[in-house]
């Protein structure tokens, strides 16, 4: 074949370099051995613990396969598709979770407020947070029945969270609806995701913080303030009612107690006195004239000493007659006097 | 040998490599997402090929456009719209869609970015003409709309808002975003190929300006709120205070009442006793109590002024026996 003389080009050159026998040769060795070392490369797959393969011969799904070691038709014929189906996948709407763990750490940075800001049916806004957590129950069909499948998944559960918060009083929303809203908007995705045939199950939809949007925060706080301090006025006037009415209460029994110690202090002594009365009474029966005297000069006797002045007065005579002075000078030359 | 071989080994060669560009220009894999059209010189030949697995052309002179199978998503730019309040909303839609009639789709459409931009018109003007055609709350709530009077009087709501609150919902989100594929949906199959599986409001919201007003109204009924309990506690408190008051007042008057008549009887049953005494003889007990009294009655500034004809003194004048 190589050609000789002058008319030599550098192909000659080349074509007198290749050995085509050994050539040929290792061609025909080195090709079939080729063939069959790739053909045992693509002949095999292994599967993950956490999901299946879907496996496509010419691209028509012709079996799914669990973990573990599988072969199937080698040169690409057969292709095998790994869809992680153990594993919850999650979505979160107005928040960020950048590293979860003891101390979960969340983007404050950016703001989502697009996604968690809603209107509830009282026309008011409110801030909803809140997480979708779901498995691919089917892989062929997660694979094959919707493109964007996680948009689609995070679209949705916007659309019917807001559909569901839209549909009561904010104040629900806040407060004791939080339960009966996620379980809904579960029930409700579910069903969607179900006529789109997606193969998707989804496994909870829980509502994180629900708040007033920021701006509003610090007034539904004063509520709470008021509601605070409407308890506190009332406990505050119950506590003194329950001090004044036992203390009232009390203080009756003792009017009551001193007005019949009064009744029996005033019995006991009228019995007393009367009592006295008939015994001397009893005596002056005795000596009616004798008595009386004797009562009289002891009264005498009695308030004599005390009295300040006493002036004796004639009959028919204006000036008196002052008798004793106990107090100053005495005006007769009676007891004891300066003098 | 050497030529021997090449002689055979070239002219094999050639022929399988001819025989693969053959197998690779006719030959074609078609994915379980995936629809094709085939083109002869830029002519759509035959029915559309939605099976997935391999299939086979004419080579070289047919080619094969590919579309996906699968349901395709579409998202909106949020609109500004005003409803029929006049109320400023942006309203941010999704819709899903998917590629029914190959053939014609690839005629209209021409490609996916096409499409989407064709579903752009389509869809945002219809959600335009609705949302600008019906009320916010109708927007806003579902046809089950229904609140307890309960609830409205715990969250503490006035009546003028409670009618509103409580207006039945003729159309409810669900029934509008119905209403909006039926009328988004209309001759979209027979003009483009394509079928609308859903259309969806993903999210709805005052746009900022009115969301300035809102977040006021929203604060300013909070404070009334507040309002209303401050003045609920207080006005409780006056009613548990002013009650106390009566019964304080009752309590006591009551002890009093009694004690009056404790003391009545009291002062009775000493009169009686006093009387029964003194009855057996009023003259003695008028002289008796009448000396009892002086020695009660004078004191030591008591300034005494005595007759000479009284019987203390009768005997200062004379001292002879009177009889």
């Amino acid at each position: 074949m190589s050609r000789h003389g002058p008319n030599r080009t550098p192909f000659d050159e080349l074509a007198d370099q290749i050995d085509f026998e050994k050539a040929g040769r290792m061609l025909m060795v080195g090709l079939p051995i080729a063939i069959v070392v790739v053909g045992l490369l693509t002949s095999y797959y292994t599967v993950g613990p956490e999901g299946k393969a879907v496996v496509k011969r010419f691209g028509s799904v012709v079996d799914t396969q669990g973990p573990g070691l599988h072969f199937k038709l080698p040169f690409w014929i057969d292709q095998d598709h790994f869809v992680a189906t153990e594993r919850v996948h999650k979505e979160e709407f107005g928040f960020r979770t950048i590293e979860p763990g003891q101390h979960t750490m969340y983007d404050r940075n950016r703001d989502f407020g697009h996604e968690s800001l809603m209107l509830t049916g009282d026309l008011n806004v409110i801030d909803v947070q809140w997480v979708v957590q779901y498995r691919i129950s089917d892989p062929d069909t997660f694979l094959h029945r919707l493109r964007n499948q996680r948009e689609t998944i995070r679209v949705i559960s916007e659309s019917v969270m807001r559909r569901i918060v839209g549909n009561r009083l904010g104040s629900d929303v806040l407060t004791v609806g939080r339960v009966e809203i996620a379980s809904l908007a579960e029930e409700s995705m579910q069903q969607i995701l179900n006529d789109y045939d997606m193969g998707v199950h989804i496994t909870a939809v829980e509502l994180k913080d629900v708040t007033p949007p920021g701006p509003v925060k610090a007034s539904y706080n004063e509520v709470n303030e008021a509601r605070q301090e409407r308890e506190q006025l009332i406990n505050e006037a119950e506590r003194r009612r329950n001090q004044a009415i036992p203390r009232s209460k009390g203080n009756a029994l003792k009017i009551v107690a001193q007005a019949e110690g009064y009744a029996a202090e005033r019995i006991n002594l009228a019995e007393g006195e009367s009592a006295r009365f008939k015994a001397i009474h009893e005596e002056y029966r005795g000596g009616r004239e004798v008595t009386r005297r004797r009562l009289y000069l002891e009264m005498i006797d009695k308030i004599m000493p005390r009295v300040g002045k006493v002036y004796v007065v004639e009959k028919n005579q204006t000036a008196p007659i002052p008798l004793l002075n106990l107090g100053q000078e005495s005006a007769l030359p009676l007891g004891k006097t300066k003098r | 040998m050497s030529a021997s071989v090449a002689r055979w080994l070239i002219p094999l060669a050639v022929l399988v490599v001819v025989g693969l560009v053959l197998i690779a220009s006719s030959a074609y894999q078609l994915d379980e997402a995936e629809q094709a059209v085939i083109i002869q010189f830029g002519k759509p030949i035959g029915d559309a090929v939605t099976d997935s697995g391999l299939h086979f052309k004419m080579p070289f002179i047919q080619q094969v456009r590919r579309f996906d199978k699968r349901i395709l998503a579409w998202d909106g730019e949020p609109e500004q719209v005003p409803t029929l309040g006049r109320e400023f909303i942006s309203v941010d839609t999704t819709a899903r869609w998917r590629v029914v009639d190959p053939l014609l789709y690839l005629q209209s459409m021409k490609d996916e970015s096409g499409a989407q931009s064709r579903l752009d018109d389509i869809i945002d003007s219809v959600v335009r003409d609705k949302i600008s055609s019906t009320e916010l709350v109708e927007i806003v709530r579902s046809r089950d709309w229904h609140i307890e009077e309960s609830e409205l009087d715990s969250a503490g709501i006035g009546e003028k808002e409670k009618m509103i609150l409580q207006r039945e919902v003729k159309v409810g989100r669900e029934q509008l975003e119905r209403q909006i594929l039926i009328t988004a949906q209309q001759g979209i199959r027979e003009k483009y190929g394509i079928e609308l599986e859903d259309v969806r409001i993903k999210r709805l919201n005052y746009v900022r300006s009115v969301q300035v007003q809102v977040f006021n109204r929203m604060i300013s009924e909070r404070q009334r709120i507040a309002e209303e309990f401050r003045s609920k506690g207080k006005g409780r408190s006056d009613e548990i205070l002013g009650q106390t008051d009566k019964e304080v007042a009752m309590i006591r008057s009551e002890a009093q009442r009694k004690a009056e008549i404790i003391r009545g009887k009291g002062d009775a049953e000493a009169t009686r006793i006093y009387n029964e005494a003194y009855s057996a003889d009023p003259e003695f007990f008028a002289f008796y109590r009448t000396l009892e009294s002086y020695g009660q009655s004078i004191g030591k500034d008591t300034t005494l002024l005595i007759g000479t004809d009284s019987d203390y003194f009768r005997y200062l004048r004379r001292i002879e026996a009177e009889d």
